[in-house]
């Protein structure tokens, strides 16, 4: 949008490092109020931005934060003062009010708070704004992973990377932004740059659908399992903190479970018997020169690194630390700090040009999907019932992607994310595949063995209950029913399908 | 009321369970003279079911004869519920179902597995089949058409006739296969599923139009696999006349549920049940034992209103394994039998994962059930019966990977046919 000529290279499909793996919450900055004004503040002027741009990626749920019998009273008091200070509106409503609109919530609770908390599909927004950048000339390019930051003398001039067939490509660069988060201690060691990045793993879980319509935190100092999110046709409880040596590591303890799970009982009584239907750790980027003990703590803010100050390299710029919430805002301080080093001024738009889409402002609203399907009830197939995704949106997210992967679909169109976490729509969607993007028998199989594996890696950690039901009776659609496991040429798929 | 059913009579025997199991032990019971009152909470697993009976597939290389590879099957495998089934009680359950089967019939037997393509043109082994789906047996086939409705989104030709061409059967060559999109008549409606389609199916003119459709694109494939939709109680006069007028031998794939072969069987055994006198009382979800003096003396019954007492002589407990909720697993992981507390045997021990990170393992969890004596009655730590007139069937019973085996309706068969057999033998 500022005119330059870019390039776009993300080591796997987009969103799927961090920015997939959080819970769909867009603060209010109710959270951080009282502790990391800063913080709080500017997750308010993005919530206001993005509820601009983003229209049709946000619902506009409201957040509650409230005072349960294990919380501390008097933080109510504080975090009213500190909203008050910082400008985020709040309004109490008395308890019965509470529990009116959130009949599940604990009946035990004290005191009740009202924020614009809403939430956000991540990987819309994301498809949104490559699609908004494409627009203007950006070049993207999924799996494509940076193998090595190339430099002349103290001045990096651009990116070696490698494509999913393995071919590498040089990109030359006037500058080079590393944008990678938890990652990007790697990405600057390549440039000969030292970030220190504080992975600080959290865990989510998805129950089969909502528990509550409105964003609920318990209003307290921020801990573990204290926000329950509705979004879309599921609720996430999260989250954790767990510092971890490598930021690729996901996994997923039965005491973090169980941790959540009882955490949700607190918010909602009964919580543990509802169906829960998958679980997924994501790693946060917490920038820190010095390291602290423990990464909670450590400010949500973002910074910018010009590495010719700190490492005395040139051309090569680090924006780490931040939030979902304020990506537009890290893009926008990133791209202001590339004009410094170019020689060039040039105003940001991104705060007030409506990405493609959203140009009606209009919300997203839980029933879109349903009246999309009415529309042609009869024109088209339904292909996921879970997720309302009818067949000529299903080929058509496939042809413009140009993928044989179900995951990709997956971010786009939610394909498999419902309650049956892939039984029906995996099979259907595998055939339309086979046809749609001309595979061969072995690609359309190892397609769908691929999302079998990926669905089932977000399960596999907490089955019980109905969920674990819904398991069998996928199990023996796939292996009792149709075989799976003896498709042909499949042999070397099992032994080295990804975990 | 305890001590006497609903309808003031003590029944002879409660099954608790209308898949498989639950309908061979309760068909065998009735006929044989008994009162017997079958409970269900829904219509029965057997309506999602393909309706083949798989006896033993995998072992896990590929099963030619079930019948001759059972002994060392046991030997490897001393929990399975097949330990209790010999070779001679397999071939009576099997013909006892075939006798049973009237509007169309049944062929094979546990002597040889056939091959049959899956849905996604795998060739399965299977023992006893639907005669509208033997002749898919790709052991006798050189060169077939594969054929998709445009409506149903249940059923890919292409990736089952692509798939059947890669699948080399050992000793034999694989199958020339081509696919076939048909379009047949509607009414406009884009999104047609199986049950609708068997509907259809069973009207002569909208068979004729798309057999007329069929005739059309054929060349000189000697067979022709479709989706398992040929109609319901008239399935074989409907698939006689199919083949007929497309000229060429049809035979049937089934596909997902819901199926349109698992509610035929499923229709054909409820009806036997009734005409033998036996009761079938649907949307009642059995929850606990009804006991006297520490004796079963029936079953305990929730119905929409209120709880109720089915008594019985014995009990059949048929209510299936994981999938169907006979054994649930809460969130503390802790396994148990869903409608009497029975022991539970299998479950991972302390700190052992139930599942494993990879889809295709094969999981702790998976073979966890009751175990059953020899006279299928469920028994304790030590090895005793917890009630003497207390059997069980099918999935239920622990010590089997049945999707992963091919097993599943051979074992729900003969230990349905066996419990049965157990009470009959008490009644004398």
């Amino acid at each position: 949008m500022r005119g330059f000529s870019t390039v776009l290279v993300e080591r796997a499909d987009l969103a799927t490092g961090t920015t997939g793996r959080f819970h769909g919450l867009l603060h209010s900055g109710g959270r951080y109020v009282v502790k990391d004004p800063k913080a709080a503040q500017e997750c308010l002027a993005e919530n206001v931005a993005l509820r601009r741009i983003a229209a049709d990626s946000i619902e506009d749920t409201g957040g509650m934060f409230v005072t349960t019998p294990i919380d501390d009273p008097g933080y109510a008091d504080q975090f009213v003062q500190a909203c008050i200070a910082t400008g985020i509106p709040v309004e109490e409503i008395p308890v019965a009010e509470a529990l009116r609109r959130e009949p599940r919530l604990n009946p035990q609770i004290s005191r009740a708070l009202v924020v614009p908390d809403a939430t956000v599909d991540c990987w819309q927004v994301v498809w949104s704004t490559v699609r908004s950048a494409a627009e203007h000339g950006a070049r993207i390019f999924p799996y494509h992973e940076v193998v090595k930051v190339t430099r002349d003398g103290s001045r990096v001039t651009g990116a070696l990377v490698r494509g999913p067939g393995g071919d590498e490509v040089q990109i030359r660069a006037e500058v080079v932004i590393s944008a990678t988060g938890a990652w990007a201690g790697r990405i600057a060691a390549m440039a000969g740059c030292k970030v220190n990045v504080l992975p600080g793993k959290g865990i989510m879980v998805a129950m089969s659908h909502r528990l509550v319509n409105t964003v609920v935190n318990r209003c307290e100092s921020p801990s573990d399992g204290d926000i329950l999110v509705p979004i879309h046709t599921v609720s996430v409880i999260g989250t954790t903190d767990v510092q971890v040596a490598d930021p690729d590591d996901w996994s997923i303890s039965h005491a973090e479970i169980d941790q959540m799970l009882e955490a949700g009982e607190n918010l909602v009584p009964g919580f543990r018997a509802a169906r829960a239907l998958r679980v997924w750790g994501g790693v946060r980027p917490l920038f820190q020169d010095d390291l602290p003990a423990q990464s909670r703590d450590v400010t949500r803010a973002h910074a910018v690194l010009d590495h010719s100050d700190r490492d005395g390299v040139e051309r090569f710029l680090t924006i780490v630390g931040g939030k979902f919430c304020t990506f537009r805002l890290m893009a926008q301080d990133a791209v202001d700090a590339a004009c410094t080093v170019l020689g060039t001024q040039r105003p940001c738009r991104t705060a007030d040009e409506p990405l493609p889409d959203s140009a009606d402002g209009r919300f997203y609203w839980m029933g879109s999907r349903l009246a999309r399907r009415e529309a042609s009830l009869h024109d088209d197939q339904l292909i996921c019932e879970c997720e309302l995704i009818q067949r000529g949106r299903l080929e058509d997210a496939m042809v413009q992607r140009g993928t044989a992967n179900l995951d990709d679909i997956r971010r786009i169109l939610r394909l498999g994310m419902g309650p049956c976490q892939g039984g029906f729509c995996t099979f259907r969607a595998t055939g339309i595949l086979h046809q749609a993007m001309k595979l061969s028998a072995s690609e359309a199989n190892r397609a769908m063995l691929e999302f079998l594996q990926e669905r089932w890696k977000g399960v596999q950690p907490l089955l019980h209950g109905d969920q674990l039901r819904q398991a069998w009776l996928d199990n023996w659609i796939f292996q009792g029913v149709l075989d799976v496991e003896h498709l042909p040429g499949m042999a070397q798929t099992r032994e080295h399908a990804p975990v | 009321m305890s001590g006497r059913a609903g309808d003031g009579r003590m029944a002879d025997a409660v099954v608790v369970g209308a898949g498989m199991a639950g309908l061979t032990a309760g068909v065998r019971l009735a006929e044989a003279g008994l009162r017997v009152v079958t409970v269900a909470k829904g219509l029965g697993s057997l309506r999602l079911a393909p309706a083949t009976v798989d006896i033993l597939g995998y072992g896990p290389d590929r099963v030619d004869s079930p019948a001759r590879a059972l002994a060392a099957f046991v030997a490897a495998h001393p929990d399975h519920p097949y330990a209790l089934v010999t070779p001679g009680v397999l071939a009576k359950s099997v013909n006892w179902l075939k006798e049973r089967v009237n509007t169309y019939a049944y062929l094979g037997d546990p002597e040889v597995n056939m091959l049959l393509p899956t849905a996604v043109g795998v060739p399965r082994p299977s023992a006893v089949v639907p005669e509208t789906m033997a002749g898919g047996d790709i052991r006798a086939l050189k060169h077939v058409a594969i054929i998709g409705l445009r409506a149903l989104k249940d059923f890919h030709p292409a990736l089952v006739a692509d798939n059947l061409r890669a699948s080399a059967v050992s000793g034999g060559a694989a199958v020339e296969a081509r696919s076939i999109m048909l379009n047949p008549p509607t009414g406009g409606e884009a999104d047609v599923g199986t049950l609708a389609f068997g509907r259809r199916f069973e009207e002569a003119a909208f068979r004729s139009a798309v057999a007329a459709e069929l005739r059309a694109a054929l060349h000189d494939e000697q067979a022709v696999g479709m989706p398992a939709v040929l109609g319901f109680d008239h399935v074989g006069s409907v698939w006689t006349e199919f083949q007929e007028a497309v000229g060429r031998p049809v035979f049937e794939i089934p596909t997902i549920p819901p199926s349109v072969p698992g509610v035929r069987l499923a229709r054909v055994l409820q009806e036997r049940l009734r005409r033998a006198g036996g009761r079938f009382v649907l949307g009642a979800q059995a929850v606990g034992p009804e006991l006297r003096s520490g004796k079963l003396v029936g079953v305990r019954i929730r119905t929409a209103a209120r709880e109720t007492v089915r008594a019985a002589r014995s009990v059949v407990l048929a209510t299936g394994g994981l999938a169907s909720g006979g054994i649930e697993v809460d969130s503390r992981g802790a396994v148990r039998e869903s409608v009497l507390g029975l022991p539970v045997w299998g479950r991972p021990s302390g700190a052992e994962p139930g599942f494993l990170p990879r889809y295709l393992d094969e999981h702790p969890m998976d073979s966890v059930g009751v175990r059953v004596d020899r006279r299928l009655r469920p028994v304790g730590p030590g090895g005793e019966p917890v009630h003497e007139n207390l059997h069980a069937a099918g999935a239920v019973i622990g010590g089997a990977r049945p999707w992963r085996e091919k097993s599943g309706d051979g074992i729900s068969l003969s230990t349905g046919y066996l419990a049965a057999g157990a009470i009959l033998e008490d009644a004398e």
